[in-house]
């Protein structure tokens, strides 16, 4: 079923980060396939290429109820419109502004159905200049919403800074992100095939993450936007969860960026993965069986994230020991 | 739902394509002696209207974008067409398949046209991105209509005396040929993907992403909330008279009563009825009540108001919908697939007797 749905890979990055030379990469090596490339500003590429499609960052807020849902129309449209092209292409690749904050674009996939239906959210790959980065994390909420979004994060320009400021860098990604994959690279020097193509969205991957949950856990952390992890032992309710984790969204839901989770749920021997961006969230049992004694997880990136509460909360969802 | 005559309406009295592409859009001129579909390949392709004629089986194709055709209408011609790309131009397409560009965007999308004719010229308008561009009927620039955002829908009114652009939190409705430069800005928060305009100007309503339809009184601004969708209204028009405003989104045709102190605070009729299954467009007929739907499983059919008797004119591929339009006498109707399947049925009288006469195999 996915197989038949085009692939979009959004592209994030602040200003003078490499998202630019990374893009032309992307569009001129010979890797035999085709992508249609959503730009913000024309003639910032050096290439022509028919597939690039000019937008304006049109942000708009759901009338649902939702006090953090924030959609970009022009990508319902662009995606829409590419859909009618007869001359098909492999996937799509979505270039925001250095400013933009990736939460809308996310949140796009989860709320038109006709995008829905069409295409799906691959993977958030951030590009980050591996010299820059620290001052941007403390100067901007962007900075770090991009960070915190992030599957994939291009550390780059690295011959920029000495190893021991990029073990620095990284370990400062890794408070914020603890389940990002970080590629290193200078002048975005990455496979095309390790950024595209990824399937980060999909609920199967969550658990090769699954190891990196509680690996990073920053617990001195606690300003701006950081990461709590948690494991209980005994199996989840899931109307305990559903309940606990929708209330939760709704409430927090502007200050949790990313939650990600693998449970054990009660009487159910397959895994159930979940994940949201803010408050829209998206879950399913996996394929594969939950190993005997397997702990639940549940990884939460944002602001203001009151561990001890967050930790009874995932707690009592659990069934009477 | 009578479903016997099916297939064999369109197959006595129409003809049927394969023409390979997403059919992106379909109308007829003015005239009425040509229907044109524009597709996802960037072509146009141009039928006869009367199936009956001599040569009518044979469509000229006309390769018109460097892309994708996103938009097409009739021209203020009696007999030409205009059509817009993904390629940015806007381009005239003449009875023959003569093609001349009016307009070029520089590669921006051009995702919407629409045409106002009457006997001394008309008027053209595209969009742009935020601008809606005007023209006269010599192709001729006349201004150009900033609004606030991507200008998702373009409507004239029915005299050609006002254009409708609908865009995030609202629609803005601005006199055509004026010298004024302000629109009456009609606001209701959200994203606005669609816009029509009663056809005695009493109302200007829109299509919103959240599964809903939007309406304002124009006489005192009164807001009309339509909604119960389960779907985004990708297709609406009002029927001739004005008391239905007929719409997609709903595994039926959705009427809302424009009479009667509605549509607010009362419920839809809904007609035409097939279960589950998702209708794509409707097209009100130019003279009767009576409208006609495409499907999300190709289904296309008509259906009366009054009556809600409804003829199906084709059982379908697997396709939807994705273009339908009536002649402007409403004599014949044309249709269109995602798959690229299109069609021109007629549907006169006097083609009827035609048809029953001729002996069947």
């Amino acid at each position: 079923m996915s197989e038949l749905l085009v692939p979009v890979t959004v592209l994030t990055g602040f200003l003078g980060a490499g998202k630019t030379t990374l893009l032309n990469r992307i569009l001129t090596e010979q890797h035999g396939s085709r992508y249609a490339v959503v730009i913000n500003e024309f003639g910032e590429l050096g290439v022509d290429n028919d597939l690039v499609v000019d937008a304006d960052e049109e942000v708009f807020e759901m009338n649902n109820g939702c006090i953090c849902c924030t959609v970009r129309g022009d990508l319902i449209r662009i995606i829409n419109g590419l859909m009618k092209r007869a001359k098909k292409f492999d996937g799509i690749i979505v270039e925001t502004t250095g400013l933009a904050n990736p939460a809308p674009v996310a949140q796009t996939f989860f709320v038109d159905e006709g995008v829905r239906a069409r295409a799906r959210l691959d993977a958030i790959v951030t590009v980050a200049d591996a010299a820059n980065l620290p001052a941007r994390l403390a100067d901007s909420a962007e900075a770090s919403a991009q960070i915190a979004f992030a599957d994939i994060i291009i550390l780059n320009k690295l011959d920029l800074v000495t190893p021991d400021a990029a073990d620095a860098v990284e370990a400062r990604i890794r408070a914020i992100n603890p389940l990002a994959r970080i590629v290193r690279a200078t002048r975005a020097d990455v496979p095309v095939e390790t950024l595209l193509h990824q399937n980060a969205f999909d609920l199967a991957r969550i658990l090769e993450m699954a190891p990196a949950f509680l690996e990073h856990d920053d617990h001195g952390h606690t300003e701006g936007v950081y990461s709590a992890s948690f494991e209980v032992a005994r199996p989840i309710d899931m109307q305990k969860f559903q309940q606990w984790i929708g209330t939760l969204l709704q409430e927090k839901g502007s200050d949790l960026l990313r939650t990600k989770g693998i449970l054990h749920i009660a009487g159910e021997a397959r895994r159930f993965a979940f994940q949201a961006v803010h408050m829209m969230a998206d879950g399913d049992f996996l394929e594969t069986e939950a190993a005997p004694g397997e702990k639940s997880r549940l990884v939460f990136i944002g602001r203001d994230l009151n561990r001890p509460q967050l930790r009874r909360g995932f707690e009592a969802c659990q069934v009477a020991a | 739902m009578s479903s016997a005559a099916g297939d064999t309406l369109l197959a006595a009295r129409g003809e049927i394509r394969e023409l390979g592409a997403h059919v992106v859009a379909a109308c007829f001129n003015r005239a009425g002696t040509r229907a044109a579909f524009a597709l996802g390949d960037g072509s146009v392709h141009l039928a006869a209207s009367n199936v009956a004629s001599p040569g009518a089986g044979e469509w000229q194709r006309v390769d018109v974008h460097d892309g994708a055709a996103m938009a097409l209408s009739p021209d203020v011609t009696a007999d030409g067409f205009c059509s817009a790309g993904d390629d940015g131009a806007l381009r005239r397409i003449s009875a023959t398949g003569a093609v001349a560009t009016l307009f070029s965007s520089g590669g921006k999308w051009i995702e919407h046209v629409s045409s106002f004719a009457e006997p001394r010229g008309g008027l053209l308008a595209c969009a742009v991105g935020k601008l809606v561009h005007l023209f006269d009927a010599t192709g001729a620039r006349l201004k150009s209509l900033a609004h606030p955002s991507t200008v998702t829908g373009l409507a004239f009114d029915a005299r050609g005396k006002r254009i409708a652009a609908s865009h995030y939190n609202g629609a803005s409705l601005w006199f055509a040929t004026s010298k004024s430069e302000n629109p009456r800005v009609l606001e209701w928060k959200g994203s606005h993907i669609g816009v029509a305009i009663h056809p005695a100007v009493e109302a200007v309503v829109t299509a919103m992403q959240e599964n809903a339809l939007h309406g304002w009184r124009l006489s005192d601004g009164q807001h009309m909330r339509m909604t119960g969708y389960p779907a985004k209204t990708e297709s609406m028009g009002f029927t001739r008279s004005g008391k239905w405003l007929a719409s997609s989104g709903a595994d039926s045709i959705v009427l809302w009563p424009f009479f009667g102190g509605g549509p607010m605070g009362k419920p839809p009729v809904e007609i035409a009825q097939i279960e589950a299954i998702l209708c794509t467009r409707v097209a009100c007929h130019p003279r009767d009540e009576l409208v006609a739907a495409g499907y999300a499983n190709g289904v296309v059919l008509m259906a009366q108001i009054a009556t809600q008797r409804v003829v199906v004119l084709t059982e379908g591929g697997a396709s939807p919908v994705s273009a339908l339009a009536w002649s402007p006498d409403g004599a014949r109707l044309m249709f269109g697939t995602e798959a690229g399947l299109a069609a021109v049925v007629d549907l006169s009288a006097r083609s009827q007797a035609h048809a029953e006469a001729e002996p069947r195999t």
